[in-house]
């Protein structure tokens, strides 16, 4: 069983073994163990205005698509979540739908769709495109949280004096805060990740990173490519660390700003 | 009777359903009122439309004269212990307490100080900096009582506050939040389904049932002089024996035990249908019948043993009897065995409703 467990482990992070190593090769495409290294993809990636482009396109689709996507989420999940109304369970399955749908269907359809609106190959046309296929993910992270919400903690505030739009702000919003982090990172990501509605839709002119690998993999197997994936790799990581630093920096932090309790208090 | 917190007609209907018909109650300023009652007896609900979570159909809500109604929740002034308590999580303690001084406009280093005060007065100094989840449930219950009062609400609202605790720290906090209720002279409701916790602690108490006030008094007149036959069977143990007047200075029968003495406190009329109360702790137990008391012949079938003292149930013919009695006295009789129960007139008690 453990053993198992152990290949499994192997299988999933290989990958991630393989693909570090090769970012620091010094062969001309892809190949591994590598012959040599050195750091000459780094520069390369980090000079080559054919690679930052589409990385610079990729973070501002993405920051547009969670803007957007949270700007829609939000809302709705409160509604959703809350109120009981006509066609309720419609509107809920709606929400969900682009997850049912394969993505390839899905970019057919917005290649189409887009196309008529003149949309194709902007970025406008990408990051509506990518708001469809995050709102679901989000709506799923989002409305879970809100479920698990207890509602006296709003009736405690507001028999304490807030009024709603306090309350909103000083117990919903804070308490709600890890839940609405979590949903607009899996929008962003969504939306980075995403290749396939992109290699119909962004074209040149909002060519997004992983359209270029892509391309670039298909062409020339180039090892920049195995920069990039490092690279976000080590993002992820850093991602998932920092909320835990934060939170143990935050504590300590918070308790000794408090002022220290009089005298008669102790 | 000046009167403080008035309920004046509250109806409320959730389409033909009435959660609650007409509840009339006043409430004196300082008094711990306790509204006891099953779950679904619409206790809980009067608690919300005096909270104004929820809007009466009918009826209004009147403190010192002047209505709440058009006020919403954060307008009135209310402290609230909710049963969960409610803390806010990201908060700790002290900023918990803080929070309905900030609301009110009190400045961080004052409105702390107060709250600390008020951690301190239930008995929970130095905890402050803790976050809720590092506290224990009867700590957490004491932060909440803190949060409802550091404000001066005019109304103290307890929504079976201590169902989540076990049963000593439970009467821990009953003594403790009638304590500090004494202290302040804050005018409290609490709400329980617990008659033990409402009988220690209440000044009055009202008793709820299908949205009706059934009866509303101290403890001790609900205890020996209830006015239903749900209040008779829900406070205390109770046998409740059905039967008729055949005098209506003081004889009713019943087929089983026959004629019963009882001194009557209301008119009743001859050939009346109605209860008869007699508590199981006034009920002697006896090897021979006793002179000067009403005699019955009892089919001991179970001893419940307490060590202190022992429940006994049986039967006189087809009626099922209870008797409470010292431990010492259970040993003369045994499972399956007869024996002789009595009780003085003044044990009986007649419920006309």
């Amino acid at each position: 069983m453990r053993l198992v467990g152990i290949a499994v482990v192997i299988f999933i992070a290989a990958p991630l073994v393989i693909v570090v190593p090769m970012s620091f090769s010094d062969a001309r495409s892809l190949q591994f163990p590598p012959p040599g290294y050195w750091l000459g993809y780094y520069q390369a990636y980090f000079t080559d205005v054919s690679w930052l482009r589409p990385t610079w396109n990729s973070i501002i689709i993405a920051a547009a698509t969670t803007v957007l996507t949270m700007a829609l989420v939000v809302p709705a999940c409160f509604a959703l979540v809350r109120h009981r109304f006509k066609g309720k369970s419609i509107a809920d399955l709606m929400m969900l739908m682009p997850l049912a749908v394969p993505h390839i269907v899905i970019a057919v359809g917005y290649y189409s769709f887009l196309g008529d609106l003149r949309l194709v190959h902007t970025h406008l046309g990408v990051v509506l495109a990518h708001t469809c296929l995050s709102v679901p993910i989000a709506f799923l992270v989002l409305s879970a949280n809100l479920k698990g919400f207890d509602r006296n903690l709003e009736r405690a505030a507001q028999s304490l004096g807030a009024s709603p739009v306090q309350t909103f702000l000083h117990v919903t919003l804070p308490i709600l805060r890890p839940g609405l982090v979590i949903s607009a990172l899996f929008a962003f990501i969504q939306s980075f990740d995403e290749t396939v509605v992109a290699i119909f839709i962004s074209g040149r002119d909002a060519e997004t990173l992983p359209r270029k690998m892509f391309d670039s993999i298909r062409q020339e197997a180039d090892p920049v490519i195995a920069v990039i994936s490092t690279l976000l790799f080590v993002a992820v990581l850093l991602a998932v660390i920092a909320p835990f630093a934060w939170r143990g920096i935050r504590s300590r932090f918070a308790r000794t700003a408090l002022p220290a309790p009089s005298p008669a208090g102790r | 009777m000046d009167q403080y917190l008035q309920l004046n007609g509250i109806t409320k209907k959730y389409g033909d359903f009435t959660a609650l018909a007409k509840v009339k109650l006043d409430i004196r300023k300082g008094e711990f009122v306790t509204f006891l009652g099953p779950s679904g007896s619409g206790k809980t609900t009067t608690l919300m439309i005096i909270a104004g979570f929820e809007k009466a159909t009918a009826g209004d809500v009147l403190v010192e004269g002047r209505s709440l109604s058009g006020l919403a929740p954060h307008e009135r002034n209310i402290g609230i212990v909710f049963q969960n308590y409610a803390l806010f999580p990201h908060k700790t303690a002290v900023e918990n307490v803080y929070f309905p001084l900030q609301m009110r406009g009190i400045k961080r280093t004052e409105g702390l100080g107060k709250a600390a005060e008020m951690l301190e007065l239930v008995g929970l100094r130095g905890l402050g900096q803790r976050y809720p989840k590092e506290l224990s449930g009867g700590q957490q219950q004491r932060v909440a009582l803190a949060r409802a009062l550091v404000f001066e609400p005019s109304l103290l609202l307890l929504d079976e506050p201590l169902g989540a605790l076990d049963k000593n720290l439970r009467e821990q906090m009953q003594i403790e939040i009638k304590r500090i209720q004494r202290t302040l002279g804050v005018t409290t409701i609490f709400v329980t389904h617990d008659q033990s916790e409402a009988m220690s602690m209440s000044d009055r108490i009202v008793v709820f049932e299908k949205g009706e006030i059934q009866q509303a008094a101290t403890p001790l007149e609900i205890y020996h002089r209830p006015r239903t036959r749900f209040v008779a069977g829900f406070i205390g143990e109770s046998n409740l024996i059905p039967a008729r007047i055949t005098d209506a200075a003081g004889k009713a029968e019943n087929p089983a035990l026959g004629t019963c003495d009882f001194t009557p406190v209301e008119t009743l009329s001859q050939g009346q249908d109605v209860t008869l109360l007699i508590r199981p702790e006034h009920i002697r137990l006896s090897r021979k019948p006793v002179e000067g008391r009403k005699n019955a012949a009892m089919q001991v079938e179970t001893i419940v043993n307490y060590g202190d003292n022992a429940l006994v149930i049986g039967r006189v013919g087809d009626l099922p009897m209870r008797v409470r009695v010292l431990g010492a006295d259970v040993v003369i009789i045994q499972e399956g065995e007869e024996c002789c129960i009595s009780w003085l007139p003044e044990a009986v008690f007649v419920i006309s409703r």
